[in-house]
């Protein structure tokens, strides 16, 4: 074999290598999200039953679910499942700092969010609907007393829902964890 | 022949995943420096590139939406060099404009650290204030006189710099590097 046929055969190889390599990379990356076991729907599985509000574990030692959660802030969390119909969330503004709603695809990107400063008669709402939800709505809107509620097309069917409330003191974080348990969410009635 | 493809098919494989695996845990694309500081403002958002949405999914995180705030992390000093658990540093003094802001000190992944004090980290509604209205942050191992950030038992850490309710949030690559604070080297021991 010559000298130039060698080298053609390592270059080839090495082609071969980095080709497969790359291809490999990008599958792993776009199977990641969904392949995940553990990303935060799935983590917030332990934490409540879909449709019912539940505490998200404080930021600390120990605690090792949900990374870059912020100590100083209190959380809730709400999943949903559209499927039986669109989900109203809402929320009273209370007595914190900064108080905030932020609506999560089953990914866990965030669709929407609200904060206090956006909060009308004093608390913060939305129904969270899918697109086809969005259209049977609009359907039945009445022309001359347009419905009052702020609709919000969800991505995925399901998804879940944050509330956070800033404690201003160590001592205040017990009084932001009560209120973000004041955060409801419930199925709509079905449209008549 | 067919060795060499199932050779060059085997390293490829290997290469492939240990390279997604290394990239996933701090994707590069996302983010923006500003000063010590990084900030990946559309990585919790619908619009988030591949790699970020993959990390997002490895790393459990609960993003915090634009209009809530945004998060800045600093795992080295304004020297760019590497934040050191044998080494004093000193935090401040201003911060970009934003309602409320904290800073704390994590490990690498982003947990709270345990140490002594139960000290995880600051409010800006809780701090010390110099006469300026500035602040100074002291970050070590060892007890410091004024708002002290214990770093913990931990090898490697990171400092995270929250802004709850800013105007920047939707022009995070626009901040200004003099208006976040500054990581500052003060002495190792």
């Amino acid at each position: 074999m010559s000298v130039t046929a060698r080298l053609g055969g390592a270059a080839l190889f090495v082609a071969a290598v980095a080709a497969t390599a790359a291809l490999v990379h990008f599958t792993v990356v776009l199977l990641v999200p969904v392949v995940a076991t553990h990303d935060a729907y799935a983590r917030l599985a332990d934490i409540g039953p879909p449709g019912t509000t539940a505490p998200l574990p404080r930021a600390g030692p120990g605690e090792r679910r949900f990374p870059w959660d912020d100590p100083a802030l209190a959380a809730s969390v709400c999943r949903y499942d559209l499927s039986a119909g669109p989900l109203r969330v809402k929320a009273p503004v209370g007595r914190a700092g900064f108080a905030s709603l932020s609506f999560h695809t089953r990914r866990g990107a965030v669709f929407y969010a609200l904060t206090d400063r956006a909060a009308t008669r004093g608390r913060m709402e939305a129904v969270i609907v899918t697109p086809a939800q969005l259209r049977v709505l609009v359907a039945h809107d009445d022309e001359d007393d347009p419905s009052q509620d702020l609709r919000v097309v969800s991505p995925t069917a399901q998804g879940f829902v944050v509330m956070r409330a800033f404690s201003e003191l160590p001592s205040l974080y017990g009084a932001a964890a009560e209120q973000v348990q004041t955060l409801a969410c419930a199925t709509e009635p079905p449209t008549p | 022949m067919l060795v060499k493809a199932l050779a060059a098919g085997a390293i490829g494989l290997a290469l492939g995943v240990a390279a997604s695996g290394s990239i996933l845990a701090d994707p590069p694309f996302a983010a923006v420096t500003i000063g010590a500081w990084r900030v990946a403002a559309k990585a919790g958002s619908l619009e988030a590139d591949p790699y970020t949405r993959a990390a997002l999914a490895r790393s459990g995180e609960i993003p915090l939406a634009l209009g809530e705030g945004l998060k800045l992390v600093a795992r080295a000093d304004n020297a760019g060099r590497p934040l050191d658990r044998r080494c004093l540093y000193r935090i401040g003094t201003r911060t970009p404009a934003a309602r409320y802001w904290t800073l704390s000190l994590t490990d690498a992944d982003g947990f709270s650290v345990e140490n002594a004090a139960g000290r995880y980290g600051f409010r800006s509604s809780e701090i010390l204030r110099d006469d300026d209205g500035g602040f100074s942050i002291y970050v070590s191992a060892l007890v410091h006189a004024g708002n002290w950030l214990p770093i913990g038992h931990v090898q490697t850490f990171a400092l995270a710099l929250r802004l709850y309710d800013t105007p920047l949030a939707a022009s995070a690559g626009g901040i200004e590097k003099s208006s976040v604070p500054t990581i500052e080297r003060e002495g190792c021991a």
